[in-house]
């Protein structure tokens, strides 16, 4: 109970610190409809190549706006030295790390709100619980393990070319099985419920293996 | 001649023994021809590979648990050596793809899954130079090797859970005659004994460089602190 109480308490932390600078958020926003233009120009995308290219085009631009949101997560804190603090309490890593990766996911939740939309606009692609689901599964896995990663980068060299090294390799399934998923909706086919399913093997697949590592990257 | 020299002789020899059964005992194949004699090193380092990242795990794994510098060590060691015969299996295998497929590379579930083997031990590497070294980049690299492992049964099941065209298992599945089978055995033996000489060489060059002067306050700080 203590944990989820701590987890919560370090999620409603970092979305109030959002919500009062209002910093990530809207950057965040501009960076996927940012995307969105570069990828039209460079993919020169018309009504008939639009939907084969959307799915790709989702991908890359939530993939790399989880690459800024999750490390900013840990580089402010590490910038503010706050998170030796947090570190210093006797609050479980686990559940310190929870709230992190929880805060983060919600973040990019809220990304996605603008990007799904945008996609819809731009890219003459459907937009239906069923895409916003599979997109949804993907950001939690990704969150768990982005955050992870994070928390390791912040306190290396070279943090900001690290955290897509390391990260983006672990992504790979998650973008296998939502990619199947959203190509389903985007463009046909019946293997919907089988991506789905795969998303949340891994989503508590590597739930459970970064909370136990979570000891171990926290820890100084 | 010390050990390491004795043991560095051996597993060349044995590898030059194993080229001979390649090149002069195994029977020609009636498809691919002479290209085919690729398949005994390209699938030894394969395997070699996943033994050494399988080494990896076990190493972290003894340090996360027990802040054993040796399981620390014996990781640094395999990762590199994982990392080398990953190297291997993927230029070999390149080397046969282009005269069968036509093409040195395409985006199948089994290559695609190798390729990013490579790079998430590539990465274990890199965090093993940018953290701070000792406890530091020991723990980190010790996560990394981990997770990172989860890759490998993704590499050895991919040609089963998607429609590939690198061809599937052949020894279970018995389609090799018993010339070729005999040459891949040994071919195998030979490779793991190479690598476990590459990885005690290696392990013993860690040893030496954590035991020089400037290493060992970095040592000390790698071990639990006293509290």
């Amino acid at each position: 109970m203590r944990s989820i109480a701590v987890a919560l308490a370090v999620a409603r932390k970092d979305l109030v610190s959002e919500w009062r600078s209002r910093e990530l958020v809207p950057a965040l926003a501009q960076f996927v409809v940012l995307a969105l233009v570069i990828a039209n120009f460079g993919f020169q995308i018309d009504s008939r190549s639009a939907p084969a290219i959307a799915p790709g085009v989702l991908w890359l631009a939530l993939v790399f706006a989880g690459l800024l949101a999750f490390g900013r997560a840990f580089a402010a804190e590490k910038e503010q030295a706050s998170l030796e603090q947090v570190i210093l309490t006797s609050a479980p890593p686990a559940a310190i790390f929870a709230g992190k990766a929880l805060a983060a996911a919600a973040l990019l939740v809220l990304c996605e709100a603008v990007l799904l939309p945008a996609l819809a606009l731009f890219f003459g692609t459907p937009l239906s619980i069923a895409l916003a689901a599979a997109v949804f599964l993907a950001t939690i896995g990704m969150a768990a393990l982005g955050c992870m990663f994070a928390a390791m980068v912040a306190q290396l060299r070279a943090r900001e070319v690290m955290l897509p090294l390391l990260t983006l390799p672990l992504w790979i399934p998650f973008i296998v099985a939502g990619g199947q998923a959203v190509q389903v909706m985007m463009g046909g086919g019946n293997s919907y419920g089988q991506a789905l399913w795969l998303l949340i093997d891994f989503d508590i697949l590597f739930v459970v293996l970064t909370s136990l590592a979570a000891r171990f990257v926290l820890d100084e | 001649m010390n050990r390491y020299l004795v043991a560095a002789a051996a597993a060349v020899a044995l590898m030059l023994a194993a080229a001979a059964f390649i090149f002069f005992f195994a029977p020609t194949d009636a498809l691919q021809g002479p290209v085919q004699r690729i398949f005994y090193l390209h699938v030894s380092s394969a395997i070699a590979a996943f033994v050494s990242f399988a080494v990896v795990v076990v190493g972290s794994v003894a340090y996360l648990w027990r802040e054993s510098i040796v399981g620390d060590r014996v990781a640094r060691s395999a990762a590199l050596v994982g990392v080398v015969f990953t190297t291997v299996t993927l230029v070999m295998g390149m080397m046969w793809a282009k005269p069968i497929w036509g093409t040195f590379w395409t985006w199948d579930a089994r290559l695609t899954s190798t390729l990013v083997l490579w790079i998430i031990y590539a990465g274990y590497l890199l965090v093993r130079r940018l953290a701070a070294p000792g406890r530091q980049a020991a723990r980190f690299a010790a996560v990394v090797g981990i997770f990172g492992f989860v890759d490998v049964p993704v590499v050895y099941f991919s040609v089963t859970w998607w429609r590939t065209v690198h061809p599937g298992p052949v020894i279970s599945t018995d389609a090799l005659p018993p010339e070729m089978l005999f040459t891949f055995l040994f071919t195998m033996a030979c490779t793991l004994v190479l690598a476990a000489v590459m990885i005690a060489i290696r392990y013993r060059i860690e040893a030496l460089s954590d035991a020089q002067p400037q290493s060992q306050f970095v040592l000390q700080a790698a071990q639990r602190p006293t509290s």
